[in-house]
């Protein structure tokens, strides 16, 4: 009885915050053109009913630059998470079932990956691309996938030695075959959960490079440009230009450790304990 | 439970980190006593020069120019920007302007004793003519010695505006010159020796006791490089007694010390391609549709409203710009408009752009739309640029603002508006602005070509009396029937000059300063040796 009800709170509180993101995604998206926009005659508001965020120097409205900030995460994240989680199924497969040449070289591209330190890598990728949109989706996404790689190799190196792979091999399947009849179903799960969990790496990676001015360019209202800008103006006293974007951020991204957590505990009931 | 908590945590601590300490608080406590010959000054960490204090690696005669401080120049500029002498006692030129000859003092010495003559100022001019990478001395063909006190500069073009040129060269020793160490430990002739330099993080200079002008009043002068916050906060502290800063913080006070503004001719403005788009012979995108037509760039010029930029992006701290070189000899006044909307609005539906329902102005269904960029990162260039977006939405043209990195700003301001800064004391930047360039038919920055423009700058070059050129200067900017003003071609709009602000701490009397080139560095203390305490 216990059991099943936890489930449900788990999936319950999964679709809340799915839902909690997916609004904050589209109204941001809305938001993006007031967030834009530019008004000298109130520049510099603190927090109120009137600008719930405050106004930056600029007089554009915080709180709509915030929430397309994070829409514009959100949506990075998706699409970094989604390259990297195929690029590291992908590879992982592929590396665990030819084995041999195939897997060195595999395995030696990780390590390599591994060995660079991910921000300095990300921005190395983001300036060669062109920065902008396309240099942090790239830098982003081809830094991410090593350790999900990592895993989903383990997973299958694992498999293979499994009986009912074994009795398909003898019975002359075929690579591919099984490959799609036996190990996508059972990669799933932890597959899931590893793209999930990219997603607040992907964010936080996004939000740095473009603080750091290596990513997206500043007039775009991103998290990282806009809390780039604040820190100018910090010693005069403007504090909601950097605290309710990086609180928004610090949520979003708590949210979807969660989210990555619980969807864990909910695809592999063994680990579901306390 | 736990995983949640730890969350928590670290939301709780980015959160404490992200805000800092927030509010300025009270300021504190009185400056130490201090010596009424020293002075600290907070200056931004991009003006450390990175090559040393080398003449052939940009010191002084580099993007940024001032008085060298530690070496000596030929000539110098006066406070209203005319020339005067330093170690020259006068110069001539040949009628055809190819051959300078320029006195000098007798009486100068390095500070290791050595005397300066006209053989170290012609090897520095032959040195920095090899190995100057930041500025153009092609105009030079060698400069020689003739006797002691004579040098004689060859020339392989006419430059009328050389002294200009010679008021930022610091002449170096011949026989102490290494291009390798002399940076970091230089010798000159001039009124501070560098005593201390803390890569990163200051420079102490200290008077030159043999100088040969008059005595500096300040015997030390430390300056320290740091970041535009630092330099508030160690004002606010009290450790420094003249600290840079921008209109960002000019709403701010700090006890004891006032603000100070000095005018400038640090402009900003847009380049406005003056021909339609195309492709040139490298494959780049050169010009733009909308600003091609004379009409609407004289539309633009007229209707922006500089005040009101001024207002709200500098805190009333510029002035409008009218032209590259406001109030300096060479500046037309005929380059000054007034703020007309309305001649803006006849202007654009005299070129066919007529005003839609929607506040948009469109021509054969075609939307008035504009680009404009500016460099990522400098936050008075992106409010400006903000700003002149709005005020072109209500003349109904459509704009969008990109920040660009200057390593394809250039490229693409061959196409699109780009915001620049410019301001210099010599007259070569009309010249760099406005000439076309080599076999291109076009100006360096942005596409735009005028014979008659062209011709009034070569007569000014080639002109062999410097206050005389001055005219043929102005007369490239408007000659009565064509130039680069309102009613000539307006190839480029000049918006604001942007005041150079300074926290300095009462008490401190700080001379006169000339009209500040852009850079805002080291051309507050182009006469610190005047400055005074009490």
């Amino acid at each position: 009885m216990r059991t099943s009800n936890r489930r449900r709170s788990t999936l319950s509180f999964l679709l809340a915050a799915a839902a909690a993101l997916a609004v904050v995604t589209v109204v941001g998206i809305l938001l993006t053109e007031t967030a834009m926009e530019t008004d000298f005659s109130r520049t510099g508001l603190p927090p109120s009913l009137d600008a719930l965020f405050g106004t930056d120097w600029m007089g554009r409205d915080m709180f709509a630059r915030t929430l397309s900030g994070l829409s514009l995460s959100i949506r990075i994240g998706l699409l970094t998470a989604a390259i990297s989680a195929a690029v590291a199924l992908a590879l992982g497969i592929v590396s665990a079932v030819c084995g041999g040449l195939v897997d060195a070289a595999i395995s030696w591209c990780i390590d390599l990956v591994m060995g660079i330190p991910h921000i300095l890598l990300v921005m190395l990728i983001s300036i060669a691309c062109g920065r902008g949109f396309t240099g942090v989706v790239m830098g982003v996404a081809l830094s991410h996938w090593t350790s999900l790689a990592r895993v989903v190799r383990g997973e299958v190196i694992q498999l293979r030695q499994a009986p009912y792979i074994l009795t398909a091999q003898k019975l002359g399947v075929s690579r591919a075959g099984i490959v799609r009849r036996h190990l996508l179903p059972h990669l799933l799960p932890q597959f899931l959960t590893g793209l999930v969990l990219l997603f607040p790496h992907a964010i936080l990676h996004e939000a740095s490079v473009t603080f750091l001015g290596f990513g997206l360019s500043s007039e775009r209202p991103a998290i990282g440009a806009i809390l780039s800008e604040s820190m100018r103006y910090l010693t005069t006293g403007k504090w909601w230009l950097a605290l309710f974007p990086g609180l928004s951020l610090v949520l979003v991204v708590m949210l979807f450790a969660l989210l990555g957590d619980r969807l864990r505990r909910l695809l592999d009931p063994a680990s579901v304990h306390g | 439970m736990r995983r949640t908590a730890a969350l928590f945590l670290t939301a709780l601590l980015t959160a404490a980190l992200l805000t800092g300490c927030g509010g300025a608080g009270a300021p504190v406590s009185q400056q130490p006593a201090r010596a009424s010959d020293q002075v600290i000054i907070a200056m931004d960490p991009n003006s450390e020069p990175a090559a040393g204090f080398d003449p052939a690696f940009g010191w002084g005669a580099g993007e940024h120019v001032h008085e060298p401080l530690i070496q000596s120049t030929l000539t110098v500029t006066n406070t209203d920007l005319t020339i005067g002498y330093d170690l020259a006692t006068g110069y001539t030129v040949s009628e055809d302007g190819l051959t300078w000859t320029v006195t000098i003092r007798y009486d100068v010495s390095f500070t290791d004793g050595e005397p300066l003559t006209a053989q170290d100022v012609a090897f520095t001019y032959n040195i920095v003519k090899t190995s100057s990478s930041v500025n153009d001395f092609t105009m030079l063909d060698y400069a020689e010695a003739t006797d002691e006190t004579t040098v004689v500069f060859h020339m392989t073009r006419p430059f009328s505006i050389w002294p200009y040129t010679m008021a930022i060269v610091g002449i170096v020793p011949e026989h102490a010159y290494d291009p390798a160490t002399y940076g970091s430990a230089p010798i000159g002739s001039g009124r501070y020796i560098l005593k201390q330099w803390d890569r990163g993080q200051q420079v102490i200079l200290e008077a030159n006791p043999d100088y040969y002008g008059q005595a500096p009043q300040m015997r030390q002068v430390t300056i320290l490089f740091m970041e535009e916050d630092a330099a508030f906060l160690a004002a606010q502290a009290g450790q420094v007694d003249v600290a840079y800063t921008s209109a960002t913080y000019s709403d701010q006070a700090i006890d004891g010390y006032t603000l100070a503004a000095y005018g400038s001719v640090d402009n900003r403005g847009f380049n406005l391609p003056a021909v339609s788009a195309g492709t040139d012979g490298e494959g780049r995108t050169v010009g733009n549709d909308l600003t091609a037509d004379v009409r609407v760039r004289r539309a633009i010029n007229i209707g922006v409203d500089r005040q009101e930029m001024i207002d709200n992006v500098l805190n009333g701290y510029g002035s409008p710009a009218y032209s590259v070189c406001d109030g300096l000899p060479w500046y037309n006044e005929a380059s000054e408009v007034a703020y007309d909307p309305d001649g803006a609005a006849a202007l654009l539906d005299e070129a066919g752009w007529l005003l839609s329902g929607d506040g948009y102005r469109y021509k054969d269904g075609v939307r008035a739309e504009l680009e404009l960029l500016y460099s990522t990162g400098d936050s008075v260039r992106q409010a400006l640029c903000a700003d002149f977006a709005d005020q072109m939405e209500e003349l109904g043209i459509a704009c969008t603002i990109r920040g660009v990195g200057w390593d394809t700003a250039y490229t693409d301001a061959l196409s699109t508006p780009l915001i620049w800064g410019w301001g210099a004391h010599t007259p070569m930047e009309l010249y760099n602005i406005y000439h076309t360039i080599g076999t291109t038919g076009s100006a360096q920055y942005s596409p735009y070509a005028n014979a008659a423009v062209d011709a009034y700058m070569d007569a000014a070059l080639a002109s062999t009396d410097l206050e005389a050129s001055y005219e043929l200067w102005q007369k490239a900017q408007w000659d009565g029937t064509t130039g680069v003003t309102q009613e000539g071609d307006v190839p480029w709009v000049w918006l604001v000059n942007v005041d150079h602000l300074y926290w300095v701490r009462d008490g401190l009397q700080i001379a006169e300063q000339k009209i500040h080139p852009h850079g805002h560095g080291w051309s507050i203390v182009n006469n610190v040796d005047q400055w005074r305490w009490g």
